[in-house]
C-alpha cells in the first residue's frame, strides 16, 4: 500500500491490550478525518455517551502524504473522539496539529491510533517501531509534569546510555537507526486536573487545541504518546513527487529574491515570517523560521531568548495587552507548557479583564475573584490565570473555587456566575465573545460567513482559512496601504473557478448583506464543508497554506488549487484520484459526522449562534473595518462587512436551503435514507433508523 | 608532477591551492591499490603522483555547504534524499541529518550533518573490498561504486571521523535483506532522479534543489577541512535579512 503504513494501533487502556487494525479495511476513505469517523462509528456503539466516559473513543490519525514530500502536506495528524468542551453536548468532534508526530508514526509503522479505555494509573504510551508498550508514568514521574518537561524525561528515557546528535537505536539493533528524537504528544497539569479546555503539546508549540482533548486525555490517565520510527514509506512514483515538489517551488511558492509580500498571509505564497514578527514589533532577538515536516513556508520560529518557540495562531496573541512583546511571548509558553486552549484564553482573558474594569469581579466583589490585576500585563498575572485553571485554583496554590469554575471553559463560569441570565446576559450583549456552542470567536462571523456557518453547521470553531484572504487582503490594503491581489472581480473569478462541482457561480462570494442567506453562500459553505473534510483533514493539506486559490507567482495570479492536491496524492499512493473526487469524499465524511452528531442528539432547533448574533452589529477588536468582495448597485468592489447582524428568520431561511442542498430533512435536520444510501452510508442509515433519527425521504 | 596533471586532477576552477593539496595530500593513506582499478580504468581516477613521490587522491568535484542558522528545519532535504536515492521516505536512510531540539535556543536549537566528501577520505581507505570509492565518471565523488561488492562490514561507518557518521548501513531489499553501505554522492547516479541529466558534480542534487530557504549550496571549491567553518557557513543574504532574519 502505497504511502500507508498498512496498520492502526489500537490501545484499550483499561485492559491495557494492544491490538491492530487493518488499514486496507479504512483504505477507502483514504486517511485522516475519513478513517477516524469511520473507525469512531464502528467502535463506539452509543454515541450518547460523554466525553469523559471511558468508551468515549479517540482516533490520531495520519495520512498517505504524511511524512513524504508534499509541501505544507506532510505534518499534519487528525485527533477526533467526543469532546468535552462545546456547549451544550460535547460533539464528536475533531483537532489538528502540526509538527513531526504524523510523520514519525508512519516512519514506526502505523497509520494511526486508536484509543480507548482509562487506565488504571496514569499511564504513557512507548512506541518504537513496532514495538509498543503501555508504561506507568510512576518511573519516570511524569504525571504532573508540565508538557515540556514530560516530552524532555521520555526523550532522555528513549535514548538510553546514547546522546542525540549521534546515531541512535531506540528499537533494538535490529530496528533500524535515527538521529531525531521521538514525537511525543503530551498533556499538560490542565488536562490532569480534567480542565475542558485543555490541550495537547507535541514539541515545544503545535498543538492540539479544540474539543479538550487534553482532558480526555487526563481522564484516561493518559499522560503522553511517545513514537519514534525508523522505517520507510513506500512511494508509488518517487519522481513524479519530486518534480511535483519542484513544479510547487518553482512555480507557486516564495521566492526570496522576488517576495511578493513582505508579511506571513494564510496561503501557499506566504513567505516563512511568524506573526510574532509583525504584530507587535519583532523579537529584538536572533531567530530562524521553524517548519512543520515537509512545509515549504514555515511559520513559527524559535529564537535566540527561547521565548515563545514554535509558538503561532492564537497563542502568539493571547495576553493581548501585556506589557512587551517579550511578556506575551512568555505567555505563549505558559499555555504550552500547561496545555490551554489559546482561543479560549485570549478571549476569556479578555472577558475578565472587561469584569474587572466594569468592578464585577475581585476580592470581595459581586464574583469573588483571587487574579491580582495590579500585575495586568506582567508575566506574573498570566502565570496565575493559567495556573488556576490549569490547577482549578487561585492559581497561587491555594484551594478557590474561581480556578475550579473557569477550568470548565468561560461559557459555563459566566453561567455558572448567572452572568447569562436576563436581558443583558453576557451572550445577549456580546461582553462574551464566544458566538457558537459555548466556543470562543475567531474570525467575525458576521462577516466572514463561510466561518460563522461552517462552524454553527459543524461542531468547533472551524478554523479553515481558504476565504479568509478575502478579508484580511482588503481590509488590511485599507489599514496600510498592502497592495490588493487584484479586483474584487478578478479575486472572487479566481477563486470560484476553482470551486468545482459549483465552479459557475461568482455569488458564492458575494459577502453583501442582501447575499447572506442565499443559496449561492449555502453552496459556498457546502464546498467548504466538503473540500476540508477531505483535502485538509483526511489527505492532511494544511490549512494554513491550502487551498491555493490565488497565488501572485502563478500563471495570471491562478493557484495550483485542484491540479496540486490529486498530483501528490496520486504520485505517493498510485490512485487516480481527481480534484473532484476528493470533494465528493468530502461530501460522504461530512454525512458521516453529521449522522454522528445526529445520534448525540443534534436537531436543527438547536442550531443557532448565541444571541448577540442576531442583536448587535458586529466590530472588530481595535475598531478597523473589515472589507470582502460583493455586490453594490450591481457591480463587484470589496464592501465594508461589519456593523451588520443576523436576523433569526433569515437564518432560519439559510438553514432550509443548506439542508436542502445536504438532502437532510428541513424540519429536522436528520440525514435522509436515500441521501445515506447514495453515498453508501447504508449501515448509517440503519444506526439512525434504529435511534428514530433518520429523516424521512 | 605537470602543470596539466595538477590542473586535471585538483581542478583549477575549484581553488584548491597546489599548496594546499600538497599539505592534505601528504596525509593520505592510500588503501586501493592502482592495480584495483583494471578493467573500469575509465570510471576511475588516476592516483596522483606528486613530485616528491608521494600519491594522493583527487579531490572530489563538488561539496555540500549549509547554514544551521538559516535553516527552517522542515526535513524536506532528507526527504527528497531518501526519495531520489531510495525511491522511498524514510529520514533514517537520508544521507543528510537535521537535528533539531525545539526546546533549545536558536542558534543551538538546530544542526545539518552532511557528508564532506573529504579530501581525505577516511571511509574510502577502509573499504577492504573496493566497493567504495573515488569516482572518476562523477567528478571523484566518494561512492559506493560496486554495490555488489559491499559486504556490510561497517568499516566505513565506523572509519568516519563525524557524529553521526555519514556513512550508513541499510537492509537492502535487492540483496535480500543484506546489509550494504550508502553514503552521499551528490547524487551522482541516484536511481529515482528527477532530472534527465542527473546528478553529481555536474548534475543537481536533490536537497540543494528542495531546500526552501536556500540553507544548502553546492559548491564546487574544496572547502576548508579542519572542523565545521568550511561547511557550515553563512548562506544569509541581504534577502534574508529582508524577511526580518538576521545575517550575523
Amino acid at each position: 500500500m502505497n504511502g500507508y503504513a498498512g496498520k492502526i494501533l489500537r490501545v484499550n487502556l483499561t485492559h491495557r491490550k494492544i491490538t491492530t487494525l487493518s488499514t486496507r479495511k479504512y483504505e477507502p476513505w483514504v486517511g485522516g478525518h475519513g478513517m477516524g469517523s469511520a473507525i469512531f462509528f464502528d467502535l463506539v456503539k452509543d454515541k450518547t455517551i460523554d466525553g469523559f466516559d471511558p468508551a468515549n473513543v479517540i482516533t490520531i490519525m495520519t495520512s498517505p502524504l504524511a511524512g513524504t514530500l508534499t509541501p505544507a502536506g506532510a505534518a499534519r495528524t487528525e485527533m477526533q473522539g467526543i469532546g468535552v468542551q462545546s456547549v451544550p453536548i460535547g460533539w464528536f468532534t475533531r483537532s489538528n496539529f502540526g509538527g513531526r508526530f504524523s510523520s514519525m508514526l508512519k516512519y514506526a509503522g502505523w497509520d494511526g491510533i486508536v484509543l480507548e479505555g482509562r487506565a488504571d494509573e496514569p499511564v504513557w504510551l512507548d512506541i518504537r517501531n513496532r514495538e509498543v508498550k503501555i508504561r506507568n508514568c510512576s518511573k519516570l514521574t511524569l504525571w504532573g509534569t508540565d508538557t515540556w518537561e514530560c516530552q524532555k524525561r521520555i526523550w532522555e528515557y528513549v535514548a538510553g546510555e546514547k546522546v542525540y546528535g549521534d546515531w541512535l537505536e531506540p528499537a533494538g539493533a535490529d530496528g533500524g537507526q535515527t538521529t531525531q528524537r521521538p514525537a511525543v504528544l503530551a498533556t499538560g497539569p490542565a488536562g490532569e486536573n480534567l480542565s475542558r479546555v485543555a490541550c495537547l503539546i507535541h514539541d515545544a508549540g503545535s498543538g492540539a487545541g479544540q474539543g479538550g482533548f487534553g482532558a480526555v486525555w487526563g481522564s484516561k490517565r493518559l499522560k503522553a504518546v511517545s513514537v519514534i520510527g525508523t522505517g520507510s514509506i513506500r512511494v508509488n512514483n518517487p519522481k513524479a513527487l519530486m518534480q511535483a515538489r519542484l513544479w510547487q517551488k518553482q512555480n507557486y511558492a516564495f521566492k526570496m529574491d522576488n517576495l511578493k509580500r513582505r508579511f506571513m498571509s494564510v496561503d501557499f505564497q506566504s513567505p516563512p515570517i511568524p506573526g510574532t514578527m509583525y504584530r507587535r514589533g519583532k523579537p529584538k532577538t536572533g531567530k530562524r523560521p521553524q517548519a512543520c515536516v515537509g512545509c515549504h513556508s514555515g511559520c513559527r520560529g524559535r529564537y535566540e531568548d527561547g521565548l515563545g518557540n514554535e509558538s503561532t495562531c492564537f497563542t502568539t496573541i493571547f495576553y493581548l495587552f501585556a506589557d512587551s512583546l517579550d511578556v506575551q511571548r512568555q505567555a505563549s509558553d505558559l499555555l504550552n507548557r500547561y496545555g490551554l486552549n489559546a482561543a479560549e484564553m485570549l478571549w476569556g482573558e479578555l472577558y475578565l479583564a472587561d469584569l474587572q474594569r466594569s468592578g464585577i469581579i475581585g476580592t470581595g466583589m459581586e464574583i469573588d475573584c483571587p487574579l491580582n490585576f495590579e500585575n495586568y500585563g506582567q508575566p506574573a498575572f498570566a502565570e496565575q490565570l493559567v495556573k488556576m485553571i490549569a490547577y482549578r485554583n487561585d492559581g497561587l496554590g491555594n484551594s478557590h473555587p474561581f480556578g475550579d469554575d473557569l477550568a470548565e471553559g468561560f461559557v459555563r463560569a459566566a453561567q455558572k456566575w448567572g452572568r447569562l441570565d436576563g436581558e443583558y446576559g453576557d451572550l445577549k450583549t456580546g461582553r462574551l465573545r464566544f458566538p457558537y456552542w459555548g466556543l470562543p470567536q475567531h474570525k467575525e462571523p458576521r462577516s466572514q460567513l463561510d466561518w460563522a456557518y461552517g462552524t454553527i453547521l459543524g461542531d468547533r470553531d472551524i478554523n479553515e482559512h481558504g476565504f479568509d484572504q478575502l478579508r484580511s487582503n482588503p481590509s488590511y490594503n485599507k489599514r496600510w496601504g498592502i497592495p490588493l491581489y487584484g479586483s474584487a472581480e478578478e479575486v472572487v473569478r479566481i477563486y470560484t473557478d476553482k470551486m468545482v462541482p459549483f465552479q459557475a457561480d461568482r455569488l458564492m462570494l458575494d459577502f453583501s448583506a442582501g447575499n447572506m442567506y442565499s443559496e449561492h453562500i449555502a453552496k459556498l459553505v457546502t464546498w467548504h464543508r466538503y473540500y476540508t473534510r477531505f483535502w485538509k483533514q483526511s489527505a492532511q493539506f494544511c490549512d494554513w497554506r491550502w487551498p491555493d486559490f490565488l497565488n501572485l507567482y502563478g500563471p495570471g495570479k491562478v493557484g495550483s488549487t485542484g491540479v496540486a492536491e490529486p498530483k501528490f496524492l496520486n504520485a505517493v499512493t498510485g490512485k487516480n484520484f481527481t480534484f473532484l473526487d476528493g470533494i465528493e469524499l468530502g461530501r460522504k465524511i461530512w454525512n458521516l459526522d453529521h449522522a454522528i452528531w445526529t445520534l448525540q442528539g443534534r436537531h436543527r432547533d438547536m442550531v443557532h449562534f448565541a444571541d448577540f448574533l442576531y442583536t448587535q452589529p458586529s466590530t472588530s477588536l481595535n475598531g478597523t473595518p473589515e472589507y470582502m468582495p460583493g455586490r453594490e448597485n450591481g457591480k463587484w468592489q470589496y464592501i465594508e462587512t461589519l456593523g451588520r447582524h443576523f436576523e433569526k428568520d433569515k437564518f432560519e431561511e439559510f438553514k432550509t436551503r443548506f439542508y436542502e442542498l445536504q438532502g437532510w430533512e428541513t424540519d429536522s435536520g436528520y440525514p435522509m435514507e436515500s441521501t445515506l444510501k447514495s453515498l453508501g452510508l447504508d449501515s448509517v442509515a440503519h444506526e439512525l433508523g434504529q435511534n428514530g433519527k433518520l429523516g424521512k425521504g | 608532477m605537470n602543470d596539466t596533471h595538477h590542473k586535471k586532477t585538483t581542478g583549477s576552477d575549484n581553488g584548491v591551492s597546489r599548496r594546499y593539496f600538497l599539505r592534505v595530500a601528504g596525509t593520505v593513506t592510500l588503501g586501493i591499490g592502482v592495480g584495483g582499478y583494471a578493467g573500469v580504468k575509465e570510471a576511475l581516477p588516476k592516483i596522483v603522483k606528486l613530485a616528491d613521490g608521494r600519491s594522493g587522491l583527487p579531490v572530489s568535484g563538488g561539496y555540500l555547504l549549509v547554514d544551521v542558522k538559516k535553516c527552517q528545519g522542515c526535513m524536506s532535504c532528507m526527504l527528497a534524499c531518501s526519495l531520489v536515492n531510495e525511491g522511498v521516505e524514510n529520514p533514517s536512510l537520508s544521507r543528510i541529518q537535521v537535528i533539531q531540539n525545539s526546546f533549545e535556543k536558536w542558534p543551538a536549537d538546530l544542526t545539518i550533518e552532511q557528508c564532506r566528501q573529504c579530501v581525505d577520505p577516511k571511509c574510502v581507505n577502509v573499504c577492504p573490498e573496493d566497493a567504495l570509492k573515488v569516482d572518476g565518471k562523477f567528478g571523484n565523488v566518494r561512492r559506493v561504486v560496486d554495490i555488489d561488492k559491499c559486504i556490510g562490514c561497517g568499516a566505513c561507518v565506523e572509519a568516519c571521523t563525524y557524529t553521526p557518521s555519514r556513512p550508513i548501513l541499510v537492509s537492502d531489499e535487492k540483496y535480500d535483506g543484506d546489509l550494504k553501505a550508502r553514503k552521499c554522492e551528490l547524487c551522482a547516479d541516484a536511481p529515482y532522479h528527477w532530472d534527465p541529466k542527473g546528478g553529481g558534480p555536474k548534475g543537481k542534487q536533490a536537497c540543494v534543489e528542495v531546500c526552501p530557504v536556500g540553507a544548502i549550496q553546492f559548491t564546487a571549491e574544496v572547502p576548508q577541512q579542519e572542523e565545521d567553518t568550511g561547511y557550515k557557513v553563512n548562506l544569509r543574504d541581504s534577502n534574508w535579512s529582508a524577511m526580518g532574519y538576521p545575517r550575523r
